[in-house]
């Protein structure tokens, strides 16, 4: 898949978002303006360190925000819509039909007491239209594939007014389940159904997982750290099933990570956040080879590199800041090699410098 | 008191200070009315080793690996099944617990979550000086502040650190503090059980830079111990890979990064995501996960996930053997590094 950015309007735009905490603390401003752009069947990497906001992004994008959070500022732009003004009501909707979400760790969002099958079944049976579609396939070429509906969904489907017996239901879920599994690499599908989540390994709850968030067709499918609980052969595999998937689905990825590397192998692109803002978005090439923010810069030097090993890492100094009182202007500034005076006095705005790199830092 | 430094002065160089063999720790799992046990879960099962003075060897493995395991029997923190460990000529295992103060005084841990092992309700001078009075290392508490204001410098901290609670510190912070309490008795061995894995990648950099500072300064031996095989090779002299409770592979770091002989080995280096998207790299997926460690596979315990297995690895278990520099446990003669740039 090519690089499309500047081609095509994007799928979801996030424009100055803020988020704040309350806390006994006083207000954590979680997110400074958040700016983020999500392309049609792109891999956006969202990379960061723990407590830069990456999270907060998602859960602000997806609608579950904790209750003392609130949205002060900003907008999140999917379909014509600002997904920060939807009711809960609308936000559900949209997680079951255009938002799908993988999380860290799998055995907190499954079930316990359900198998496989109930599981997954669950998420066909809620939707109908996904069904007759399945059927009407069958119909016209005697067998259908999941992947044929990953193909044919467009938003101005044959509206049917249909209904499927309880049976045909039943039956044509229980074929997607199979067929999905396989397409998650899950081994002898039809054994694992059966199965409840805690007979499941690490990997295969996570392609479990995967699999429940494919199956709902998303528009855009979110990885939060979807890797991270894996050892490193478990997580080449699922970074190798993801790389696949993203030419057969027919989603942008969202992927969030705290891992540059793990960044590297499957993004299309790489945003960089820090202190609740992105300090830095451009293709992963080009982050890799010229990265323009100091902090950016920084961060690659401190990351241990077995193709090109050194006797000491570059360490930034200084700690993440406190988010209850930020420092002013841009805030990487305290812990910045190249500060300047104006650099404690506003924050720098994200520009494009080159074409498709773009930077908040007035160096540049 | 000797200090680290001095105890190389008298002894020549490279000798050897740890020596494991044959080390085994099994968990029994005990069930029904009478607690029977019924089987083992074999955690380290049959692990031989030795380090060097002055040296790092870093261990390797995935979890369930039984790299923990390791580093807390070798201290004696959990009780050991059979085999011996010898420290400074010492048998740790067999060692009385008159023996044991001194020899713990020599060797340290360093824990991987430095928010559980600091005691909340100490402040850092106290919990420096409790160390320090166990192990009889000063006399008095005034001693000890100075010792410890020492210390906390040679970690990056200083004296107005020292009534502070641990929760007024970052992780970083702490895992300084831990070192400084770890340092306090003049140790000659340290083990570092992932020591940086709670800590983000910007700070990482900062406590491996610190170790790498104190092993030159004091004269430290490593025991490292991580998952992170980026971390190992920018840490370690040689690195022992294990899997399932032994080792299958060690060698010097370069060579085990660059020409593996175990193709476990191989493949959990192919594994590891490179920090460059532009880094050739052949995909060779290691295919299932690892086996449970109570029903450990008969002969080769890699064999049910090698491409390689042959009869003879399903029915008897290779033993670890010098092959061109390297220690593998393997029967296939396969040089990856052949390999790896054919894949190229």
């Amino acid at each position: 898949m090519s690089f499309k950015a500047n081609k095509e309007e994007p799928l979801l735009e996030i424009r100055n978002l803020k988020v704040n905490f309350h806390t006994y603390r006083g207000e954590v401003k979680a997110l400074n303006g958040v700016n983020l752009k999500l392309y049609p069947q792109e891999v956006l990497a969202v990379v960061g360190e723990s407590g830069c906001g990456k999270s907060v992004t998602m859960q602000t994008l997806i609608g579950l925000l904790p209750e003392n959070a609130y949205v002060p500022e900003g907008q999140i732009i999917f379909k014509g819509g600002d997904l920060t003004k939807k009711s809960k009501e609308h936000m559900r909707m949209l997680r079951a039909e255009e938002l799908a979400i993988v999380f860290q760790d799998p055995m907190t969002f499954l079930n316990p007491v359900l198998t496989i099958e109930s599981q997954l079944e669950e998420v066909f049976t809620l939707q109908k239209k996904l069904l007759i579609e399945a059927s009407n396939l069958e119909k016209t070429q005697g067998d259908v594939k999941f992947t044929d509906l990953l193909r044919e969904k467009s938003s101005d489907a044959p509206q049917t007014n249909r209904k499927l017996a309880r049976k045909e239901v039943k039956r044509i879920s229980k074929k997607l389940c199979v067929d999905i599994l396989n397409l998650v690499k899950l081994p002898d599908p039809e054994r694992i159904l059966k199965h409840y989540p805690f007979e499941l390994s690490g990997g295969m709850r996570q392609r479990a997982m995967i699999a429940m968030a494919l199956a709902r067709r998303p528009s855009i499918f979110i990885a939060d750290e979807i890797t991270t609980a894996l050892d490193v052969t478990i997580q080449a595999q699922v970074l190798h099933l993801l790389k696949e998937l993203r030419d057969k689905i027919a989603a942008s990825t969202l992927m969030v990570t705290h891992d540059l590397s793990v960044a590297a192998e499957v993004a299309d692109r790489i945003a960089v956040m820090y202190g609740g803002n992105v300090v830095e978005v451009t293709s992963t090439r080009q982050l890799f080879k010229k990265p323009l923010h100091p902090y950016t810069q920084l961060l690659l030097k401190a990351i241990p590199n077995i193709l090109n090993p050194v006797e000491t890492l570059e360490s930034i100094p200084g700690t993440v800041p406190e988010m209850v009182k930020p420092p002013p202007g841009c805030r990487f500034h305290p812990r910045c090699p190249f500060v300047m005076e104006n650099c404690s006095k506003d924050r720098p705005k994200l520009k494009e410098v080159e074409k498709g790199h773009e930077v908040a830092c007035y160096i540049y | 008191m000797k200090s680290p430094a001095t105890y190389t002065e008298n002894e020549t160089k490279n000798e050897e200070l740890l020596r494991v063999k044959d080390f085994k720790v099994w968990f029994p799992i005990r069930s029904g009315v009478l607690q029977r046990t019924i089987g083992y879960v074999k955690a380290v099962d049959g692990v031989g080793c030795s380090v060097k003075k002055g040296e790092t060897l870093g261990v390797v493995g995935e979890s369930g690996s039984g790299k923990t395991t390791l580093a807390r029997g070798i201290l004696k923190l959990i009780k050991p099944t059979s085999g011996k460990v010898y420290f400074d000529g010492i048998d740790v295992v067999k060692a009385n617990r008159r023996q044991m103060k001194s020899v713990r005084r020599k060797m340290q841990i360093i824990f991987q979550d430095p928010y559980a092992s600091l005691d909340p309700r100490q402040t850092i001078s106290s919990i420096l000086y409790e160390v320090m009075k166990l192990h009889g290392v000063v006399q008095n508490r005034s001693e000890a502040i100075k010792k410890s204001i020492e210390l906390l410098e040679k970690v990056g901290l200083s004296e107005e650190h020292l009534y502070r609670f641990p929760h007024e510190f970052s992780g970083g912070q702490r895992q300084r503090i831990a070192v400084a309490r770890a340092l306090a008795v003049n140790p000659a061995f340290l083990v570092l059980d992932e020591p940086t894995s709670f800590l983000d990648v910007s700070v990482q950099a900062s406590v491996l830079n610190l170790l790498k500072k104190l092993q030159r300064e004091f004269d430290l031996t490593y025991l490292f111990i991580t998952h992170n095989l980026a971390v190992v090779h920018h840490m370690s002299d040689y690195v022992a890979v294990m899997y399932l409770g032994k080792i299958v592979e060690l060698a010097d770091k370069n060579t085990i990064y660059h020409s593996p002989r175990h193709p476990y080995t191989f493949q959990l280096m192919a594994a590891v995501p490179l920090p460059d998207p532009e880094a050739k790299k052949k995909e060779v997926l290691l295919q299932g996960d690892v086996p449970s460690p109570v029903n450990i596979p008969p002969g080769c315990r890699f064999h049910p996930r090698c491409r390689y297995a042959t009869d003879r690895c399903r029915k008897e278990e290779p033993q670890l053997i010098r092959k061109n520099g390297h220690l593998v446990a393997c029967y296939q003669d396969i040089d990856f590094s052949v390999e790896k740039i054919a894949g190229e």
